[in-house]
């Protein structure tokens, strides 16, 4: 009992950090029907410039520094890869054009950080805390706090502002959006911002527990989408909920199956929700219009 | 031209190992050619249909470990693993397509993603089948021992094998060539770039999506297979990091840079990413082609704004990128620490500048001095015999039908009997649920509830495709041509149902694939002549005139032979004297026999052509009869009045 | 191509004017310089360039240069196999030192069998490495190694944590790639010699951020050692993990463990690790202080990214000129034959090479010679004091 206990605090823990970079997918979805294949790499950059800069300035007041970073990153990648390809309606093209500017920025950030995996000092003590012989570390506490503190935010600015309600209209229909007089090459970058933003804040969260460095953003940003698709790409909750099925999914099965298969059950059960439910299992179906 | 080109190539690469005795170079061949193997295949995939696949290095790893299992497990050889590789590979595309059946875009990317990624792991853990992560290693084949019979050769043993394997994968690329060509080109090729523009159009073409996506992927993943069993005797030892994710981004990005939907640009780009890492290994090599490159786009850009002056400035962005490119590798010191920034970078200039490829940019220069020109068809009769049909038995009865969307019912307890030979007319303000019934009729949607007989036979739940197959085609409201597809293209979909042959008929180019496909294009043009567009058959139907596109598609629903023409708003968006031939057409369509079910908000139009006329409002059928008893009918100018002014006085007039 | 082979050549000569005028001898150097294993490439190129230097500084061998052709082998075997064929057939290298990782080793060095060009591999350990190609199967085998294989190190893994420190409930923890279940069949195959079954066999990828699954199942099975088997950024997580479950158990391991990866991330938590090491980064030989005097000089470092993989790229490289001085040619047969016989002793960091191989014989470590490393205060240091100075500083090969 005390061990699924543990597998489950710990599952929590990998799953909301997911969570928490799907959500970026969701934002930018839901206004431009994109999503950025380099979302892993905005936290990886996220976390390194974080890495540079906690220590002129110390753990809190690095973070409003990186989410201006992160802002200004995911504005860069939709000016640069996004734009083009929505303007000519291409399928594709945005798919290469995030991944190439993905690769650009790993080996950008090789040069600059080092290819090695780097030590982030992490602003709490490292000693775990234990509650009835479950042990959790109080940055994975502040992981779960954060993540979720950050996604209300956003949804609540993406409610009550008038920007929210300008993505609101995007969402629904781009074109009628556009007539209404809403600038929505601007709303798309916007969520590009707020997306890359996120997936930053979520580079400096995790980097205490997860190290950091250039590889970091791949092997995350992979399993956030998956996160994505069986959440729901149009649902906030349904990304929260998502990546704590996948989390825990996995360290369950790590203990009671086989490590070795430990990423299999997640994308069969991935695979089962897209062919029972394809808008995943928050998702809300589109009636086909002809 | 072409075949002469063709031919020239073909003898460059048998040439190829006497010229260049070097085995570095005769390897990087037989890569390319492997790799041009995927790409081909992945074009299916990724240029056809449209959807991005994201687990090709998967399945060219099924391909691979199936020949190095077979070898490492049952010392098979090479001729047994050839096959093999090929059906098991196509076997796991099957199943990969499985989950395709409602997904689509990122989502079907996603599908793809995961399956790769539990291939790999499934090949690292079952150590007792794959040997794990240690791998496989196996020899080359060595076919024939010809070095007495041709002494001059003068080759030793490992170079004979090395060449000898080099001429069979040339010969598969060939043949996969021919075979891919022969594909693309019949009806399953126009199939795939249907199902990309216009999924439902397809399905109402009865051109299953489904079916013909799964197709997509099997052949996609033979390929694949075909060249992963290659690829495990090329290289001679396998291990499973060797199909990782980055390789299926090579061959995407191969598909994107040389240009997709061709045979040229799958092969160009697997060219350029064989070739590009020893290209970015070498700083003065890199130098070396960033000038060429360089020179290349100044001369490009002088051409293009001495022709077209107005784009000056558009033309200077790409020129001056190149030249900073070519700064830029004189800048560097060393390439090995920047050379996954090249590869990005190059990567979004081809998405900028060249979305349709390297050989996309050639086929614009070529095409300039070449006029595109299919070869002439004679058409042949429009028509077959008209179907025979009981005049007084309804040939479509509609009783009850309720169409619930969430709060809404769009449809409520609707009845409808069309008699055959007849047109019938469906009127109503907006919104009044015309165009679902459309849908529910055509097997879009599924009502919740009621009956819909062709013929007597119920066909409630049908899909799509089944419903087409059984004889009722359609146009649409908003026009959903194949706008990539050519004009004849468009109505050989619609011909599709006319095919017997298989795929394996198809890539063998037998007689009969022929022989239909022959017949099949001679119709297309006795349709188009029908609609008068046979002058334009050659032209991409996304450049058509609005008017003209709404004839085409009349045309392509005529191809399926349907025994009930549904047509949504036809007129709409037509000029006067447009609208006038769409009158003649419809008529000749009753002469022959077919009857026609007409949605239009053009009274005069509906006045006169309909034998009968339902009236619909808010999803309820509020009148019925002829035309002029309609028209005369208080609920139905209330119901047009309350409606919409505008649209009543049209009604009026 | 001809011009650009031109221009590597004029650029060659004039950076080595001052050497000799003669053409240089091309010697491959192959390893991964970008990616997850970068720093063990890196040290081992950068270990060999210093060598390379220093000759080239003392008039070369045969009175030409060496010149050392790079080439990222990005820890991927499909490039390893396409650069294994352009050093042979295009730079027409006359050896090729390097191999980071035990697949991209296993998949190219068949083309230098093929080729009979000398590969001198200098960081990988698998122990299938230098068995590929055994004579009498074959004319003769040109792989040769100059670092501590796998079964080396496992054996003296299970030796220090069953014989020396009794423990009695290993548990092993190895990542998925080929080099870490190998070492675990290896380490595996060691304990059954000893009549010792692992109580728990985990797996972990590479990039893996949690590690509490696998620690559970070793604290579930009441292990009181942890084996390693993987590289530094995720053994760094093994032992945050620990710390993180509040089990704490020793940790013995491949060399690895020494990576800067693991030391620096795992902290205070990685205190305690301990490896089998070929080289430490402890001035306790003459050529070692120069050694490392240089290597910091040249790269502005303190502590070697990688000391192991930067002592066995410079030792190999000193090795091959002498077998090439001693064969007067480039000829890769003659150069084999003569690093098979090697008469002259060359004195390197990581040992005296005195006839390092033999026909039958390509592993120039022996058991004896590696010493265990321990992670202390964010170095590693001698395990053991014995190892330090004295008779046992400098360990030759057995015979």
């Amino acid at each position: 009992m005390q061990i699924l206990a543990q597998l489950i605090v710990s599952g929590i823990a990998v799953g909301m950090i997911y969570g928490v970079i799907a959500f970026g997918y969701q934002l930018t979805f839901a206004t431009s029907e994109t999503l950025n294949f380099g979302q892993g790499e905005a936290l990886m950059l996220g976390s390194l410039v974080g890495l540079t800069v906690v220590a002129v300035t110390g753990y809190w007041l690095m973070l409003p520094i990186v989410l201006a970073f992160g802002l200004l990153q995911g504005a860069v990648v939709e000016r640069l890869g996004v734009r083009q390809a929505i303007k000519t309606k291409s399928e594709s093209g945005w798919i290469m054009a995030t991944i190439a500017l993905g690769i650009i920025f790993k080996n950008m950030a090789e040069n600059i950080w080092g290819r090695d995996a780097l030590k982030f000092p992490s602003p709490l003590p490292e000693t775990p805390l234990s509650f009835m012989g479950v042990n959790v570390l109080p940055m994975e506490l502040v992981i779960v706090v954060g993540a979720l503190g950050l996604m209300l935010a956003v949804e609540a600015f993406n409610r009550k502002s008038i920007y929210g309600k300008a993505v609101v209209a995007t969402a629904a229909d781009r074109d009628a959006a556009g007539l209404m007089g809403i600038n929505t090459s601007v709303v798309i970058t916007f969520s590009y911002a707020l997306s890359s933003m996120t997936a930053a804040f979520a580079g400096v969260l995790v980097a205490p527990v997860t190290l950091t460095g250039a590889s970091m953003g791949g092997v995350l940003g992979l399993k956030a989408f998956s996160v994505a698709i069986i959440g729901g790409l149009s649902s906030g909750m349904g990304v929260v909920v998502g990546g704590l099925i996948l989390g825990i999914t996995e360290t369950l099965t790590g203990f009671y199956l086989s490590t070795g298969y430990k990423d299999v059950p997640g994308l069969v059960l991935l695979l089962l929700v897209l062919s029972l439910k394809p808008a995943g299992l928050f998702g809300r179906t589109a009636i086909k219009k002809v | 031209m072409r075949k002469l080109l063709g031919l020239a190539g073909v003898a460059a690469l048998v040439a190829f190992p006497f010229v260049f005795t070097s085995p570095y170079y005769l390897h990087l061949m037989v890569v390319v050619a492997i790799f041009s193997i995927v790409t081909l295949g992945l074009d299916i995939v990724f240029g056809y249909t449209g959807e991005v696949s994201l687990g090709h290095a998967a399945l060219f790893g099924v391909g691979a470990y199936t020949a190095g299992v077979l070898a490492f497990q049952l010392d098979w050889g090479f001729w047994a693993a050839l096959p093999l590789g090929v059906l098991v590979a196509a076997g796991f595309g099957a199943i990969l397509a499985l989950p395709a059946l409602r997904v689509t875009g990122p989502y079907l990317a996603m599908v793809t993603l995961a399956f790769g990624t539990i291939i790999a792991i499934l090949v690292n853990e079952m150590t007792f089948l794959t040997n794990g992560p240690l791998g496989i290693s196996l020899t080359k084949p060595f076919f024939a021992d010809l070095r007495e019979q041709l002494p001059w050769l003068e080759m030793s043993r490992p170079r004979m094998r090395d060449v000898e394997y080099y001429y069979v994968v040339i010969a598969c690329l060939l043949a996969v060539l021919v075979v891919i060509s022969r594909l693309l080109g019949s009806r399953f090729g126009r199939a795939f770039e249907a199902l990309r523009d216009s999924p439902i159009a397809s399905d109402c073409m009865g051109v299953s999506v489904y079916r013909h996506k799964v197709l997509a992927f099997v052949l996609s993943a033979g390929f694949a297979g075909l060249a992963g069993v290659l690829f495990t005797y090329s290289e001679q030892y396998i291990a499973p990091n060797n199909f990782s994710f980055d390789l299926s981004i090579q061959f995407l990005l191969a598909v994107t840079m040389g240009g997709r939907k061709s045979r040229v640009g799958p092969i160009l780009g697997a060219t350029i990413v064989v070739f590009l890492p020893n290209l970015l290994a070498d700083i003065d090599l890199f130098r070396l082609v960033a000038s060429g490159i360089a020179a290349v786009a100044v001369v490009a850009g002088v051409v293009s704004a001495i022709r077209t002056p107005g784009n000056r400035l558009r033309a200077a962005v790409p020129v001056a990128l190149c030249l900073a490119f070519f700064g830029f590798s004189l800048w560097l010191k060393a390439i090995t620490d920047y050379k996954l920034t090249v590869f990005g970078l190059m990567i979004l200039f081809v998405v900028y500048y060249l979305p349709d490829g390297i050989y996309g940019l050639l086929r614009q220069g070529l095409a300039r001095l070449q006029r595109r020109g299919g070869k002439a068809v004679a058409p042949s009769s429009a028509w077959t015999a008209p179907p025979v049909l009981d005049a007084n038995r309804p040939l479509l009865e509609v009783r009850g039908v309720v169409m619930q969307f969430g709060g809404l019912r769009a449809l409520d307890r609707v009845d409808l009997t069309v008699l055959p030979g007849t047109v019938h007319g469906l009127i109503g303000p907006n919104g009044s649920g015309k165009s679902t019934m459309m849908n529910v009729l055509t097997g879009i949607y599924v009502p919740t509830a009621g009956e819909v007989r062709l013929e007597g036979a119920s066909i409630a739940g049908w899909k799509s495709p089944e419903i087409a197959a059984a004889g009722i085609a359609r146009t649409f409201q908003n026009v959903q041509l194949f706008g990539e597809l050519t004009l004849l293209e468009n109505i050989l979909v619609g011909l599709n149902h006319t095919y017997r042959s298989g795929v394996a008929e198809v890539g063998l180019g037998l007689p009969r694939a022929r022989r239909e496909e022959a017949a099949a294009r001679a119709r297309a043009m006795g349709l188009l002549h029908f609609v008068g567009l046979d002058a334009l058959a050659d032209e991409e139907a996304r450049n058509l005139p609005y008017g003209k596109q709404r004839l085409l598609e009349i045309a392509r629903a005529l191809a399926l032979d349907p025994k009930l023409l549904l047509l949504d708003e036809p007129a709409a968006g037509l000029t006067a004297p447009d609208i006038v031939v769409l009158m003649d057409i419809i008529r000749k369509i009753r002469e022959h026999g077919i009857t026609q079910i007409l949605i239009e908000h053009h009274m005069d139009v509906v006045m006169a052509l309909c034998d009968q006329v339902s009236v619909l409002d808010f999803g309820q059928k509020i009148a019925e009869g002829k035309p002029a008893e309609v028209q005369a009918d208080p609920k139905v100018i209330a119901a047009y009045l309350g409606g919409d002014h505008a649209e009543a006085a049209h009604a009026e007039g | 191509m001809r011009a650009h082979q031109f221009m590597l050549t004029l650029a060659a000569t004039t950076m080595l004017a001052g050497v000799a005028s003669a053409q240089p001898i091309k010697v491959g150097l192959t390893g991964p310089y970008t990616g997850g294993s970068a720093s063990m490439g890196v040290s081992m190129r950068d270990g060999a360039k210093l060598a390379v230097a220093e000759i080239n500084k003392a008039g070369g061998v045969l009175g030409r240069p060496l010149l050392l052709v790079e080439r990222d082998d990005e820890a991927k075997n499909e490039v390893g196999v396409q650069i294994a064929q352009e050093l042979i057939n295009k730079e027409q290298v006359v050896a090729t030192l390097g191999f980071i990782n035990t697949g991209v080793a296993l998949a190219s060095q068949r083309f230098y069998q093929e080729a009979e060009i000398p590969v001198l591999n200098n960081v990988a350990t698998g122990s299938l490495i230098t068995q590929q190609f055994l004579p009498p199967k074959e004319k003769a085998n040109y792989v040769f190694r100059f670092a501590a294989n796998d079964l080396i190190q496992s054996a003296m893994i299970v030796d220090e944590a069953i014989t020396r420190r009794g423990f009695k409930a290993p548990a092993i923890l190895a990542d998925s790639t080929n080099y870490g279940q190998l070492g675990r069949e290896d380490l595996e195959r060691a304990l059954g010699k000893k009549g010792v079954k692992p109580v728990a066999v985990e797996k972990f990828n590479i990039g893996d951020t949690d590690m509490t699954a696998q620690l559970l199942r070793a604290k579930e099975a009441n292990a009181d050692v942890v084996l390693t088997y993987g590289i530094g950024p995720e053994l760094a997580q093994i032992a945050n993990g620990m710390a993180k479950l509040g089990w704490k158990r020793p940790l013995i391991g491949s060399w690895t463990l020494s990576m800067a990866t693991f030391i620096d991330n795992a902290g205070p938590n990685g205190d305690g690790a301990s490896m089998p090491e070929t080289f430490i980064q402890v001035p306790n030989t003459p050529k070692r202080k120069a050694f490392i005097e240089a290597y910091q000089a040249a790269y502005k470092v303190d502590r070697m990214p990688s000391p192991v993989s930067a002592a066995q790229g410079y030792d190999s490289v000193y090795v091959l000129a002498a077998a090439i001085t001693q064969a007067k040619s480039t000829d890769g047969a003659k150069i084999r034959t003569a690093l098979e016989n090697l008469t002259a002793k060359v004195e390197g960091v990581v040992t005296n090479y005195d006839h390092p191989f033999t026909a039958t014989d390509h592993e120039s470590v022996t058991a004896n010679m590696p010493v265990f490393g321990l992670v202390k205060g964010g170095r590693v240091v001698p395990a053991h004091d014995e190892d330090v100075a004295g008779a046992n500083a400098l360990r030759l090969k057995s015979k």
